[in-house]
């Protein structure tokens, strides 16, 4: 469907995204994820044709559109400030693609109207883009790339810069219309949550190059690199040397033994290890256990449904921990933590 | 304190001093609206009383005289001019701007270019194409060709159009400059053309600036006094140059006045037409 082919963008001696590849299906959801600066941005204007490659291809339905100018390449885009005209009501914003794919003045009338219907905007279409709210402007601007049936949704960051409650809110109600219109999507975001919530796949960007391009699960639960073990969710470190004892593999880091979930790994390797805040459990007694560590609560986080445990291991590194059970703990009490050897993340 | 105070340090700490909690910020607007009242607008209403024959059977005997037709052709003229010379500096400095806005970087060494010519008196500037112009000036001497535009309408024109470019930039570029580049992009992916995408968003969001812009060429070049002085003939005098004939060269304060308050009157009943034609306070509001 949309074929991103060794794209390549400097600017002037400035490496923006390096031979960078991946594709997307018919009808899939795709997020670019990544950093502020890691290209994601140039990638996505490149395929609007708003940014020239200095290489590669861009191929959209088998046609290379690569050398088109941005109006001949029939693709939706909604930006992160909307780009809506100011100038123009709603409806003239969404009559204008429509206008410009040649739409007769009848039928711009009638898509007009069923766009309008689609954001759940029906009574706005007189209204100026200034007379919005934020989430109604980014509806505004959705409908209005989406009214011309564009081959691909190229969104770019559409939801930053809303406040945390309309962004959950956004984020399902552009699930539900991505599929209800069927189209397939791109969307570009430096926000893990909207990432991990709403794609088919991802494509972790840093420094112009994919790290790790999956599904959200295999994201986070094996990510390709520290890079994305570190981007992508939260989790505790710890970094060391693969010894083999009694066949198993495991890892001396300081005082403390940690047990691989793999023993085929060869010895000698320095890798770091990543455990993720849920796989970690807490008590205030010591069960004998292997991966086990004491430690003292420093800070208690209430998110609601969870409360998220930070502590101070004996060597003075930190450990993150979920729990949905609430202990009869505080803060400064002493506590052990555990996980079992077949959640460690090895990279 | 221990710092001794400078000689003018010292008066102005006494002059602070006194002042501190006895001066509010409205009293600064009086300082600005006072300078106005006092040198402009109180000087304008005593035309009106110079203007008219008092004591006379006849008061407005210098009105009538203004009707006459070499000064109704003088007042055609300045407006004509006026109107021609917005046209033409607008076009050129619309498309001087959306240069600057959209296809370079050099946009400071260009507007130092743009703004330089504003330092040098109009008089030198307006001389200077006096001498380009004329049958042995440079242009002659490089084309061989002698043109006849000296002290024709063309070039009462050309140097009106120059001399207030600047003007014109730059209210227009600052409202091509405003103009975000996303809504540019998003007209392109849209589906617009360059040209379409000019027609249909970047022309109507530069509308305030251009209108700006008129409006400052149109008073300006419509009331000018030394272009056509210096570059016109007898068939280019200006209401301006009638004025300050009948001032300077006649003493005739009397009728001056009057030809004074009638091209006063008329120019703010044009703006006027013009707000009910734009509604200005949209317009100028959104700058």
């Amino acid at each position: 469907m949309l074929e991103v082919d060794s794209f390549t963008k400097y600017y002037g001696e400035l490496c923006a995204v390096e031979d960078l590849s991946f594709r997307i299906e018919e009808g899939e959801f795709v997020t670019l994820l990544g950093p502020s600066g890691c290209g994601k941005s140039t990638t996505l204007h490149a395929i609007a044709g708003l940014v020239e490659p200095t290489d590669g291809r861009i191929r959209l339905r088998g046609t290379d559109v690569t050398d088109l100018p941005p109006e001949k390449r029939n693709i939706g885009m909604a930006f992160q400030s909307t780009a809506l005209f100011p100038h123009m009501t709603v409806r003239e914003n969404i009559a204008y693609g429509l206008k410009m794919h040649g739409y007769s003045a009848a039928d711009v009338e009638d898509r007009v109207e069923e766009s309008l219907e689609l954001v759940d905007m029906p009574d706005h279409g007189d209204h100026k883009p200034g007379e919005l709210s934020g989430g109604q402007q980014q509806r505004v601007s959705l409908a209005r790339s989406l009214a011309y049936e564009p081959d691909i949704l190229l969104l770019d960051e559409p939801l930053t810069g809303l406040d945390r409650v309309l962004r959950e809110e956004m984020r399902g109600w552009l699930n539900r219309i991505q599929r209800e219109v069927n189209v397939t999507t791109l969307y570009v975001t430096h926000d893990q949550e909207d990432a991990l919530s709403m794609s088919d796949t991802v494509v972790v960007l840093n420094d112009g190059q994919a790290q790790q391009i999956d599904s959200p699960e295999r994201i986070y639960e094996s990510p390709a690199n520290p890079f994305v073990a570190e981007f992508v969710g939260k989790s505790t470190q710890f970094t060391g040397t693969v010894t083999h004892e009694n066949g198993q593999a495991v890892v001396y880091n300081d005082e403390k033994r940690i047990t691989l979930p793999d023993s085929s790994i060869d010895d000698d390797q320095s890798v770091s290890l990543y455990v993720r805040p849920e796989d970690i459990e807490v008590s205030p007694e010591p069960m004998g256990a292997e991966n086990e560590f004491r430690g003292i609560i420093t800070d208690i986080a209430n998110l609601g449904n969870r409360a998220e445990l930070s502590a101070t291991l004996e060597d003075g590194s930190t450990a993150l921990a979920h729990t949905t059970r609430f202990p009869d703990i505080d803060v400064d009490d002493d506590i052990f933590l555990r996980f079992p050897a077949e959640r460690v993340i090895v990279l | 304190m221990s710092v001794q105070r400078g000689g003018l340090g010292r008066v102005t700490h006494i002059i602070g001093e006194g002042l501190e909690g006895r001066i509010a910020n409205r009293h600064l607007a009086l300082f600005g609206l006072g300078f106005v009242g006092l040198f402009f607008v109180l000087p304008i209403l005593l035309l009106i009383p110079e203007s008219l024959n008092l004591g006379s059977t006849t008061p407005f005997e210098s009105y009538r005289r203004v009707a006459n037709g070499i000064y109704v052709d003088a007042f055609v003229r300045s407006f004509l001019y006026g109107f021609v010379t917005t046209v033409v500096t607008l076009a050129l400095a619309y498309m001087l701007s959306y240069f600057l806005a959209f296809s370079t970087e050099r946009v400071r060494t260009a507007m130092i270019l743009i703004i330089v010519p504003l330092w040098i008196a109009y008089i030198v500037r307006y001389f200077g194409i006096l001498l380009f112009l004329s049958p042995a000036g440079p242009l002659a001497d490089l084309t061989g060709f002698e043109t006849d535009l000296l002290f024709t309408t063309p070039a009462v024109i050309i140097g009106l159009a120059n001399v207030y470019l600047p003007f014109a930039v730059l209210p227009i570029y600052n409202s091509l400059n405003a103009i975000d580049e996303e809504l540019v992009n998003a007209s392109r992916v849209l589906g617009a053309g360059k040209w379409r995408t000019i027609t249909k968003v970047i022309f109507p969001l530069s509308l305030p600036g251009l209108v700006a812009a008129g409006l400052i060429v149109f008073i300006l070049a419509a009331g000018s006094f030394l272009g056509p002085a210096v570059l016109g003939g007898p068939n280019q005098t200006m209401i301006a140059n009638v004025i300050a004939q009948a001032f300077l060269d006649n003493f005739n304060i009397q009728f001056a006045s009057a030809l004074a308050i009638v091209y006063t009157v008329l120019l703010v009943g044009l703006l006027l037409v013009f707000n009910t034609l734009f509604d200005l306070q949209e317009v100028l509001g959104n700058i």
